[in-house]
């Protein structure tokens, strides 16, 4: 099947020749970057997630539609005017093509946004079927962008994998970001775009938090809650399946009984949360702990309810690479954050971090520079996105300059 | 063999109450964990991790317990590979990953006693005409052989003079069904077969042949998956069999490669039981604490069978309830339960994905 999204709220099914001829269409589309125009279409979209009825009501529309407003977007916009070079005009790239993963979340709409904002022509391809909160937030995107006048431009399409109208499309885009498991990466990198574009992977990444020991300890009662709390919500937010949601923590020097401390202060925001854990993945969880220990990657095992389980790690490094998503973290003791060089290979994302300073924190930089590892932020930040994503400045690779004397 | 298993394998079958029942089993199952704790270094360190060493449960329900699928993941086995007779394998229903189940000639013989000891108690002592309703193409060639094909052979080893119902592309064979009936239908008769296939390959093609299976002892497994999309629960299946073909004395079974010859049989009542040498216990998905009677929960299965792998405390993805304890119909006591199915599927969000042709 292949489909448009337009103003109405299901998607119209079109042929093969009327997509490509859209697409085909988009070439010479293109916008000024961070133009006014485009702040205002982009708050538009902020001010009508917080008015829906839904999605208002949920975290990720909420933190998403809080990056989208005026005010974020004029800053993001202020900082990369101050940022050009005389003698260099900054041009959109051209047409992007944004691969979201199946099982969409929030992220696409970031990046989708950056090259909009960019002043890129954009198609979105999406599944065929989409879970009922994300039908919501691409009907509500594609109505406010009709109503602005900006439908033409940003294209939400569906087609399948694998069919002439792929490669088709493809040679279009200036742009190509592609979202999802490493060998969806490969599979769909295979199809040549423009001779000149670009196409960057975001694949399966992962990701771990550091806490130090010291700093806990020194902790009062309302700062560990506050911690436990901001910890909750990257692991829990997308069900610790985010590429962002830590499934090690690394306590710097040993923590004794502080772990565990810890780990019932989650596993009680996770009940008073009602944070609801399937059987399926309950007993997935137990299996995991259960081959890990067999394995030797661990060697002791806790569950703290269903919600929480956690294995302590004798093997870091094959623990980071074996997730189950759902509540199940390892954890292991390292002495100084230099220890956490063999944890970092490229698929390594985000170290989020409490306790450490600044001085650790870059010295942190320096130890994962070469590997792996892209963002060092603190604990509560982990989902957070920002325009510097997997290591890849968007921004710049969404635009092209002029350089003119 | 262990000596608590020779106690129970000596009771008439099915015949063990509760009470009783479960010191046997503790003790039992005690001693395989220290067993299997000693000879298998994989199962050693996920006691001390996740058990904290346990080794004396002092009730059943303390007892550790594996998740099944750490069969399909891990090679466990208390005994060294030159020992091994058989690699049992099932693919089970949920993907790829094929369990692989360590059997001696120990296990393997004990399983064989058992399994003859549980269906001794429905079909008798007297090795009966068997009728399977399958085709002998699903064993000829053992470079195919398939966990049906496995089924099939292992349950014919207690009938003889048998006879295939189906042809090799599993259309019904009326002839050797007529010519098996003719020579053996007035006296009691073996009838096996997958609970999918008894129906759909059995029962829907042969319902208007005029049959008569009034003799007919029919013990069938398989999983009710398939049969619950066709609106056809147990009752429904018993009912259109007896109507048919007369057939009354049907058995379904419910068991696992994991412990296979420890199979819970249905009872007169409809529910199935476990054998003397193994116990249920139904867990809260939530609190993981044993179930009341009635209350619906995770399905944990006990079995004093398993001596070459560590194998004897398992936790199922099947749910299941407990109806009846020491019921005690026709003398058939322990835990009497229904199995409801499997355990659904865990989906997770997150942002990394396959690439899904169908998406």
């Amino acid at each position: 099947m292949i489909a448009i999204w337009g103003q109405q709220p299901e998607p119209v099914q079109v042929d093969a020749a009327e997509l490509e001829t859209r697409v085909a269409g988009l070439t010479y589309a293109s916008g000024t970057p961070y133009s006014p125009d485009l702040v205002k279409v982009l708050d538009e979209i902020s001010r009508r997630i917080l008015q829906h009825p839904q999605l208002r009501h949920g975290p990720q529309y909420v933190a998403l539609a809080f990056w989208l407003r005026r005010a974020s977007m004029q800053r993001l916009a202020d900082s990369l005017r101050a940022a050009e070079q005389p003698g260099y005009l900054p041009s959109a790239r051209g047409v992007a093509l944004h691969l979201p993963p199946t099982n969409v979340d929030t992220i696409f709409v970031y990046s989708w946004a950056m090259s909009l904002f960019a002043g890129n022509a954009n198609v979105v391809r999406l599944p065929e079927s989409l879970k009922p909160e994300t039908r919501l937030l691409v009907g509500l995107l594609a109505a406010t962008l009709g109503d602005l006048g900006e439908g033409q431009r940003q294209l939400f399409c569906h087609y399948p994998y694998g069919q002439p109208i792929e490669a088709a499309l493809a040679r279009h885009f200036d742009l190509r970001l592609i979202w999802g498991g490493d060998a969806k990466v490969n599979q769909v990198s295979k199809l040549p775009i423009r001779p000149d574009g670009l196409s960057i992977g975001f694949p399966d990444r992962k990701s771990l938090a550091l806490i130090a020991s010291d700093a806990y300890r020194q902790a009062d009662e309302a700062q560990r809650d506050g911690l436990a709390e901001r910890f909750f919500n990257d692991v829990y937010w997308f069900d610790q399946m985010g590429c962002g949601s830590p499934r090690l923590l690394v306590w710097l020097d040993e923590p004794g009984a502080l772990a565990e401390d810890f780990y019932r202060r989650v596993a009680s925001l996770a009940r008073s949360k009602s944070y609801q854990v399937e059987a399926g993945t309950a007993i997935g969880k137990l299996a995991l702990a259960h081959d890990l220990l067999a394995e030797a990657v661990t060697d002791r095992h806790s569950a703290y309810g269903n919600a929480l389980h956690v294995s302590r790690a004798s093997d870091p490094v094959e623990a980071l690479h074996r997730p189950h998503g759902g509540g199940f973290l390892c954890d292991w003791v390292a002495t100084a954050v230099e220890d956490l060089a063999p944890l970092a290979s490229r698929p390594l994302q985000t170290v989020t971090h409490f306790g450490i300073d600044a001085v650790a924190c870059e010295a942190l930089a320096r130890t994962l520079r070469g590997r792996g590892g892209y963002r060092i932020v603190p604990i509560g930040q982990a989902l957070q996105f920002e325009p510097v994503w997997d290591g890849v400045d968007l921004m710049r690779h969404m635009t092209r300059l002029i350089a003119w004397r | 063999m262990i000596p608590e298993l020779e106690t129970a394998l000596a009771a008439p079958p099915y015949s063990l109450r509760q009470a009783e029942r479960e010191d046997l089993l503790l003790a039992g199952l005690n001693r395989l964990t220290l067993h299997h704790r000693a000879h298998c270094a994989p199962y050693q360190r996920m006691l001390d991790g996740a058990w904290q060493g346990s080794t004396a449960a002092t009730r059943l329900d303390e007892l550790p317990y594996l998740p099944v699928s750490l069969f399909k993941t891990q090679r466990l086995q208390s005994v060294p590979d030159e020992a091994i007779r058989i690699t049992m394998t099932s693919s089970g229903t949920s993907g790829q990953a094929v369990s692989r189940i360590a059997v001696d000639a120990e296990t393997s013989l004990i399983q064989q006693k058992a399994l003859a000891n549980s269906l001794m108690h429905v079909l008798g002592r007297k090795r009966l005409p068997m009728l399977v309703i399958d085709t002998d193409a699903v064993f000829k060639d053992p470079a195919t052989i398939s966990a049906r094909g496995a089924g099939v052979l292992g349950l014919m080893r207690y009938g003889h003079k048998h006879a295939f119902a189906l042809d090799p592309s599993l259309r019904p064979d009326f002839d050797t069904v007529r010519a098996f009936l003719a020579e053996h239908g007035k006296t009691p008769f073996f009838m096996f077969g997958f609970t999918f296939m008894v129906w759909i390959n059995f029962y829907e093609q042969f319902k208007d042949a005029g049959l008569d299976l009034s003799n007919g002892i029919l013990i069938h497994s398989g999983g009710w998956k398939k049969m619950i999309e066709r609106s056809v629960d147990n009752a429904v299946f018993r009912q259109a069999l007896g109507q048919a073909f007369g057939l009354t004395r049907i058995h379904n079974f419910y068991g696992m490669v994991e412990q296979i010859g420890s199979i819970f049989l249905e009872g007169p009542d409809g529910l199935l039981y476990p054998p003397n040498f193994a116990d249920v216990i139904i867990r809260d998905p939530e609190t993981w604490l044993p179930c009341e009677p009635g209350q619906p929960g995770v399905i944990q299965v006990l079995s004093l069978l398993p001596h070459s792998y560590p194998g004897h405390s398992l936790l199922t993805e099947d749910m299941g309830v407990i109806r009846s304890i020491d019921a005690g119909h026709d003398g058939w006591m322990g835990k009497g339960i229904e199995v409801l199915g499997r355990v659904a599927r865990a989906e997770l969000r997150g942002c990394s994905d396959v690439l899904a042709a169908a998406a």
